[in-house]
């Protein structure tokens, strides 16, 4: 019973016959949600991680193997286990999940999952290559000395990972009510994936929705604020390797350049810290957002009119317009 | 994942790369003033002066503070750069070409007729 498959080799056909399916609708409603280019990123992306996987799954079930021998409880492999542990496991990513968004370390491994405009199947694939670096594992340890056999852990977190492979994407609006309130589904995802200041850093459950609710850190997906994909500071590139280690080389160079006393803040402060304020973190753009006029304006584009006179005229937040004093191309 | 698996990964990849050109997915888009006016609110300016590219392939949105914003295409989405000095511009006749310092993110020339020399102008003062 220990010698468990890994349920993404079988998952991984699935993947791709959803991934044309998708490109059908693409294809037939809205050609935009797919890119081929930012496709192929993003496919290279899964793959390259695969390749990272062989080569660090070796470590990583040594580890397990090694922090379950400190075990507090026997698991046995019994039906009860099961949930439990995915369960615990879905826990367990969550909080992985927030600290890859809240600690720059952890959020310069998470952020190839995010650096792609769009929103779609392919994106569900974008993973990173440097997990196992940056020590997201740790974050399972705890299953493991709990006494979740690591076998059984593994299959859990395959499954998991399975499960969120289907909410990246824009073809399913809404979920019937029921499961919208306990499951994480491709609206609250949406959420997650957007830059909006209202949906930044929120919705980090993979399966359970319910962690984000209890946590308080859910924002539902509002009919009239469409979700803008991508990072703040979106990459202008395609470049594989620039989007896989861009945010590593940025530490560095932040890391060479600071003051000794604020070396470690580079590491670990949120994404976009710095000490002399010359960025911005999810917080501030929030902050922000929230003392601005536009917050309570979801809808509001600063140019709706389709009237050459208004299109003439910049309009200001404050719903005031002025002449815009140079043509338009 | 063993290697005829990983193969068969690779494989996929392409075909489904490939299948995404051959359906013509993507497209191309253009910016508008209403698409880099909608643009330059969503990244926190409240503008004072726009200028598209002829093509519609960049913007440079300019606020009350003296900061430009640079937008221009990528893919079917566009991406901004706030303009820093030391700024790489260079002015020939109609062609502004900006480069924002990133090598990654590229040089871009925009055909800004008339405007061009203004702009070009109005940059020097970018810190």
């Amino acid at each position: 019973m220990s010698d468990l498959p890994d349920p993404i080799d079988y998952a991984v056909p699935v993947f791709v016959a959803l991934i044309l399916i998708e490109m059908i609708v693409a294809r037939l409603r809205n050609r935009a949600r797919y890119e081929p280019m930012d496709t192929l990123t993003s496919l290279m992306f899964g793959f390259g991680s695969s390749v990272a996987g062989l080569l660090t799954g070796g470590m990583l079930l040594g580890l397990a193997v090694w922090v379950y021998q400190f075990r507090l409880l026997d698991i046995p492999f019994v039906w009860w286990a099961w949930p439990v542990c995915f369960v615990l496991d879905d826990l367990a990513y969550y909080v992985f999940h927030r600290s890859a968004h809240r600690i720059r370390w952890f959020w310069a491994s998470h952020v190839n999952h995010h650096s792609s405009q769009h929103y779609n199947l392919s994106t569900a694939l974008r993973q990173t290559w440097t997990g196992f670096f940056a020590g997201s594992f740790l974050f399972r340890l705890p299953l493991f000395l709990i006494g979740f056999p690591p076998a059984m852990v593994l299959f859990c977190a395959g499954l998991n990972l399975i499960y969120q492979f289907w909410i990246h994407t824009e073809v399913i609006d809404r979920c019937p009510r029921w499961f919208e309130s306990i499951m994480n589904t491709p609206s609250h995802h949406r959420v997650h994936h957007a830059t909006n200041p209202r949906y930044l850093d929120r919705n980090y459950a993979g399966v359970f929705i319910v962690w984000d609710k209890l946590f308080r850190t859910f924002t539902p997906e509002l009919e009239n604020e469409k979700c803008r994909y991508g990072i703040v500071k979106n990459l202008g590139t395609f470049n594989l390797l620039w989007s896989v280690f861009h945010e590593w080389i940025g530490i560095a160079q932040d890391l060479w350049r600071a003051p000794f006393r604020y070396k470690l803040q580079y590491l670990l402060a949120p994404p976009g810290w710095s000490h002399d304020g010359s960025r911005d973190t999810s917080d501030m753009i929030r902050r922000r957002w929230l003392e601005s006029d536009t917050c309570q304006m979801p809808t509001q584009s600063l140019t709706l009119s389709s009237s050459a006179a208004d299109r003439a005229a910049v309009r200001l937040p404050d719903g005031s317009a002025k002449a815009a004093n140079t043509a338009s191309a | 994942m063993n290697l005829l698996l990983l193969i068969g990964s690779l494989a996929a990849v392409l075909l489904l790369a490939w299948a995404a050109k051959a359906m013509g997915l993507g497209g191309d888009v253009r910016l508008d003033r209403d698409a880099a006016l909608r643009i330059a609110a969503e990244n926190g300016f409240q503008p004072t002066a726009i200028i598209v590219d002829h093509a519609g392939m960049a913007a440079i949105v300019r606020d009350a503070a003296g900061r430009h914003l640079l937008i221009r295409r990528h893919g079917v989405n566009f991406v901004t750069r706030v303009l820093h000095a030391p700024l790489d511009a260079r002015l020939d006749q109609k062609l502004l070409t900006l480069g924002t310092g990133e090598r990654t993110f590229g040089r871009i020339t925009l055909d800004l007729g008339d405007q061009a020399a203004i702009w070009a102008a109005g940059l020097r003062a970018v810190r």
